[in-house]
């Protein structure tokens, strides 16, 4: 017998695909980069330099990124709508996280679209105003620049925050949904894994954000190699 | 809830002269909900099904109103009927098993509020319809093919282990807390918990897995199984201890491996 696939159905499996393939991947990407800071201005403007330099990357944008985004996000906020939270009733453990993986969703929706307007194109009136992308020699001042404004700052590592749980949940989620994970002792070795996961992404996250005001971030200076402020490290673009 | 051994009953140490029920009431299905108070005397081992059967014998309010008897359902009053399932100081539970001294008990107040459940249609009072489950029943093909035109005989043998899996399951007795208290449920957009862990029970059995393909299409319609929020508050609340996530989770694997990745075996 041939299954019948409901529109429901696909559309939810391409929402649970979709945030991890595309999106999981990509995040672990933006926290490596990220980290480059750590190592100072020139290893992080390398870093951007060499994104800049992937072959199509257009296309790996637009398909690779963007499409999967707005998908994720807009299904996401449709699936959100249809809760019927009852966290206050029924305080479990679980349901808070089902209520927190919706709430962040939300709030990463806004979230996502301000830090793109903010940095990858520059289009927020009153902040910055120059695009990372095509500015790889400003990336690491443009940061600096922005992360010096308190509001700024902490609005950054609560989206770190934030994309940390969500994604590291997400896993869990995905585990379950597509049946990897069955049994409620795997469920429970499972998720410590993803509390973990969580917990490091949003360490490396913030460390890396706080790196742009201060040299090596939250550890002592000793830990980090200092290559100074070198731009000519960088090559310039032609 | 321990299925064996003692449960220490707990009691009162300084019993109420009496206590109160609030009771959410409605006329019939259309009728707005509104609440009365009733005061009862306080007596030993009260249940909230005997508790609303002295609220039945002259049912008057703390306000001094004479008013109609409370309606409800129930049958077995030994939990394992399922149909005096309502929601009971904010929780879903059967009435027949919510004692009295445990309610004041847990509250600390003197008022025990009787709401009906709220995701199934209301007929009256604390009476609701919950149809929709065994409607959900017949959409997974929730039995087992048995009727040939010979006689086809002795079933095929079944490990212990997988009969004693299946026996959780089949313990359902379709109250309808999971779905009460599953924050997913409701507006028709998803089959819930315990059609899915009746799908499994039956994919489960050596003769029911050849029919595993329609219970496995009666889960992948727009209301189906992918609309589950893992919130887990089914097997919280379920007064039969049914590991429904687990039945929910083995369905997600029979679902990816033949509905979603069969067609790579072709």
């Amino acid at each position: 017998m041939a299954y019948k696939y409901s529109r429901t159905f696909l559309l939810r499996k391409l929402h649970q695909l979709t945030g991890i393939v595309p999106l999981g991947l990509f995040f672990f990407a933006h926290m490596f980069t990220n980290s480059k800071a750590v190592a100072g201005e020139a290893s992080f403007e390398k870093a951007v330099q060499d994104i800049h330099d992937i072959p199509y990357l257009l296309f790996i944008e637009i398909f690779g990124i963007f499409l999967p985004l707005m998908f994720h996000s807009v299904y996401g906020v449709i699936i959100s709508a249809e809760a019927k939270p009852n966290v206050i009733t029924y305080g479990y453990g679980r349901n808070w996280f089902y209520f927190l993986q919706r709430a962040t969703g939300i709030f990463l929706f806004v979230f996502i679209f301000f830090h793109v307007l903010n940095l990858r194109f520059g289009l927020i009136p009153g902040l910055n105003m120059t695009p990372v992308a095509g500015n790889a020699d400003l990336a690491y001042d443009i940061v600096a620049a922005e992360f010096s404004i308190p509001w700024v700052l902490v609005l950054y590592i609560l989206g770190i925050a934030a994309t940390a749980w969500h994604l590291a949940y997400g896993f869990w989620l995905f585990a379950v949904d597509w049946g990897i994970v069955i049994g409620e002792r795997a469920q429970k070795y499972a998720l410590y894994g993803c509390v973990a996961l969580a917990a490091g992404l949003f360490v490396v996250g913030t460390n890396a954000a706080v790196a742009f005001i201060r040299p090596c971030g939250l550890l002592p200076e000793i830990l980090c190699e200092q290559p100074g402020h070198n731009k000519s490290a960088v090559p310039k673009k032609v | 809830m321990s299925t064996n051994g003692h449960i220490e009953k707990k009691r009162l140490e300084n019993p109420p002269k009496s206590f109160k029920l609030k009771i959410q009431r409605r006329a019939n299905e259309n009728a707005p909900a509104v609440w009365e108070t009733f005061e009862l005397p306080y007596r030993r081992n009260l249940n909230v099904i005997s508790a609303l059967m002295d609220v039945r014998k002259d049912p008057v309010t703390v306000e001094g109103k004479q008013t109609t008897p409370p309606v409800w359902d129930m049958s077995c009053l030994e939990q394992v009927c399922g149909i005096c399932t309502m929601v009971i100081d904010g929780r879903v539970r059967q009435s027949c098993s919510a004692l009295i001294d445990d309610l004041l008990l847990a509250s600390g107040s003197d008022t025990i509020s009787l709401q009906p459940m709220s995701k199934f249609p209301n007929v009256r009072d604390l009476k609701v319809d919950r149809s929709k489950m065994f409607d959900h029943l017949k959409q997974v093909h929730a039995w087992i093919e048995l009727d040939g035109s010979y006689d086809l005989g002795p079933g095929p043998h079944i490990s212990n282990e997988v009969a004693q899996e299946r026996y959780a399951y089949s313990r359902c007795m379709t109250c309808g807390c999971c779905l009460e208290a599953c924050p997913q449920y409701g507006d028709d957009n998803y089959i819930g918990p315990q059609a899915i862990a009746q799908a499994r029970l039956f994919n489960m059995h050596p003769t029911g897995k050849t029919n595993i393909d329609e219970r496995l299409s009666g889960l992948m319609g727009d209301e189906g199984i992918t609309n589950c929020g893992n919130a887990q508050n089914c097997v919280e609340v379920c007064p039969m201890s049914i590991p429904l996530p687990k039945a929910i989770y083995e369905t997600n694997r029979d679902i990816t491996v033949n509905a979603l990745f069969g067609w790579l075996s072709k």
